[in-house]
């Protein structure tokens, strides 16, 4: 089998750069294979790592798009629909409700720098439904001047316990009295005031964005977003396990679309190793002949054309899913670009050894498939006419 | 001496478009252990065809061809596949060495298909024409001469019983030549038998009997020590 093999390779060897450009094919197109089948995962184990993480088990938001609403829920920003506070106290009322928090959101948004300051405004029941909460310094004691800081945010603005911030597009100044010990949440990069303070800072009296719902018993999640329902028909309620399943098929289905790309892809690669190795053996047609005529049997043929083309597909196998773990961050800042939802606790694209094994798997399939052809060609080829001609 | 080889009225058609061109027509060719037999004509009389036709590249029109007492014409293509590896070695004229690997494995490559591994056999067919020394030389660095010893080499690794030469020294320099034709002659003692197709006379004079083929045909017969010229 040695012998096979290095027949294989120095036969690849004589064009180098043409054996080269055909193994980059192959790599790139299992990359982008790796890539989406890693991101399929990741993806979804990270939104359902956040959904777990935000402590609630459905969500009450004023009417409007449930996706961008889940949106504004896991990574904040500005909602343009508002709901009464009276609500949250009709809601509390609903029976087989644990807890509930009543939350108020706005953001400053400078697109110059590309940075976006999102505050969000909760009360004590905020903490109790985030499970994790743990503030160093103090809690809000009902002054009207009070911030408390994610980790994140208090490192950014290099504010410590006691500072005073200085919120220049409303003119206000904040005593920081807290900072939210690291959450691993997106938590950690929201300026926290309490709902009454900034209902009075931006301007939105007695108004919420959210009320996160926390069931005393999981099974009865029918039951309650039913209720909450017919209590008030300018909401929007929905059990966030619906919601998984809701996004979860809105990736599925832009999905199938990168997937097409992905197998055009592949199918270019494979139509590029088929090209590559049939002109390997139309140029060695002769030499071809000369093997059958000194005992090289059809299939003796067949597999060493088989095996070219194997270890040029194997070869870009292997470099594809390192060339996806080497870009990971590149693609995965890409991705995150164009994608809502992509959670930032988890990364996209990682190594895994089922995925890279599929993806080397997968790009041998290629070259059987690719190979069949000329390795055919080439197992016929009569030694007679092949050294005949001149 | 016994027969190793005995053709009856072997033919060869090939269709061209809507003609058949007769390229060997009721040969009849008996070849001896350790003879060395020549074939000469001019371009297109059949030479190559002929040799392809005994070498079992090739199945004849008609005909019948016995090689070893095996009546080949009716060996279905596995077994020809087999009987060729080991009753027949063949020689081109450009050598078709493959240029990537070593003088050693060029001559290994029939043992690798035959799943066969002698180094020492592949070491003593080496010194046997005179390439001691150079095993791990690349093709391109040696003399044309040298190449066509690593051919030699390469078609007696299997001990065939018949060595087929197309032209062995139409691409050798002047002084190359006599040397390779030696070598030939040196291998009959133990018994080979070769069959060399050659335009060239001088070379043809190594010759037992030299047959002149024209238009598929044995036309004439020469003698090694009066041929000098064709008849066709
Ligand atoms: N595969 C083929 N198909 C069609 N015609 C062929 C084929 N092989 C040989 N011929 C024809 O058969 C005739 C004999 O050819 P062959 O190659 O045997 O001649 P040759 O004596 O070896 O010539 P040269 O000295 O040029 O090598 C020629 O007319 C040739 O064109
Ligand atoms: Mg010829």
């Amino acid at each position: 089998m040695g012998v096979w093999f290095g027949l294989a390779i120095k036969n690849l060897l004589r064009r180098p750069t043409r054996s080269i450009l055909t193994i980059l094919g192959v790599t790139i197109a299992i990359a982008v294979l790796y890539s989406l089948l890693q991101f399929q995962v990741n993806y979804e184990k990270g939104l359902k790592k956040e959904l777990g993480a935000l402590g609630a088990h459905v969500m009450v938001v004023p009417k409007g798009c449930p996706y961008e609403a889940a949106t504004i829920v896991l990574h904040g920003g500005k909602w343009p629909r508002y709901m009464d506070e009276a609500v949250l106290e009709k809601v509390k009322s609903v029976p087989g409700i644990a807890q509930t928090a009543g939350i108020i959101m706005d953001a400053i948004l400078d697109f110059e720098k590309n940075e976006n300051r999102i505050f969000m405004g909760i009360d004590e029941d905020y903490p109790k439904i985030r499970g994790n909460w743990h503030v160093q310094g103090s809690w809000f004691t009902g002054a009207k001047d009070e911030i408390i800081l994610g980790e994140n945010v208090a490192k950014l603005e290099g504010l410590k316990v006691g500072d005073t911030y200085y919120l220049k597009e409303k003119d206000c100044s904040f005593k920081v009295i807290g900072i939210l010990a690291a959450t691993h949440s997106q938590d950690d990069g929201f300026y926290f005031l309490h709902r009454k303070t900034l209902q009075k800072v931006f301007d939105l009296p007695e108004k919420l964005v959210v009320i996160l719902v926390k069931l005393a018993d999981i099974e009865q999640a029918d039951k309650v977003v039913a209720k909450i329902r017919t209590m008030d028909g300018n909401l929007n309620v929905f059990p966030l396990s619906e919601l998984l399943s809701t996004v979860g098929n809105l990736v599925q289905s832009t999905n199938i679309f990168v997937l097409a790309i992905v197998f055009i892809a592949i199918a270019i690669s494979a139509v590029g190793v088929l090209n590559t190795i049939l002109m390997a053996v139309y140029e060695r047609t002769k030499e071809i002949g000369m093997m059958k005529a000194v005992g090289a049997s059809r299939s003796d043929i067949f597999k060493l054309i088989w095996l070219e083309t194997l270890v040029v597909c194997t070869t870009g196998g292997l470099f594809g899913v390192g060339l996806a773990l080497a870009f990971a961050k590149v693609i995965e800042s890409f991705v995150r670009s164009a994608l809502p939802y992509a959670s930032r606790s988890e990364a996209l694209i990682g190594l895994s050894l089922s995925d890279s094994l599929a993806c080397v798997l997968f790009s041998v399939v290629l070259g059987l498939i690719a190979g069949w052809y000329p390795a055919c060609h080439a197992a016929s080829v009569k030694p007679m006419e092949a050294i005949r001609t001149e | 001496m016994s027969v190793i080889l005995q053709a009856e009225k072997l033919c060869r058609y090939y269709r061209r478009g809507s003609e058949t061109v007769k390229a060997l027509q009721e040969l009849d060719l008996t070849l001896h252990k350790g003879q060395i037999i020549s074939i000469v004509g001019r371009s297109g009389s059949g030479k190559t065809t002929l040799l392809n036709q005994v070498g079992c590249l090739d199945t004849p029109t008609s005909g019948r061809l016995i090689i070893a007492g095996t009546d080949v014409t009716a060996l279905k293509e596995k077994e020809l596949e087999h009987f060729r590896r080991n009753h027949i070695g063949f020689i081109f004229q450009l050598f078709y060495l493959i240029p990537t690997i070593n003088v050693l494995e060029n001559v290994e490559l029939p043992l690798v298909f035959a799943r066969r591994h002698n180094r020492q056999k592949v070491l003593e067919v080496l010194e046997l024409v005179g390439l001691a020394g150079k095993e791990k030389l690349l093709p391109k660095q040696l003399s044309g001469g040298d190449m066509q010893r690593v051919a030699i080499a390469r078609a007696l690794i299997n001990n065939p019983k018949i060595l087929l030469a197309d032209e062995p020294t139409g691409r050798l320099e002047k002084e190359e030549k006599a040397p390779i034709m030696d070598l030939f002659q040196q291998l009959t003692k133990e018994g080979l038998a070769i069959i060399i197709a050659t335009h060239d006379l001088a070379q043809a004079r190594y010759g037992e009997r030299i047959l002149e083929l024209k238009d598929g045909r044995i036309i004439a017969e020469h003698s090694p020590e009066t041929i000098v010229r064709l008849r066709g």
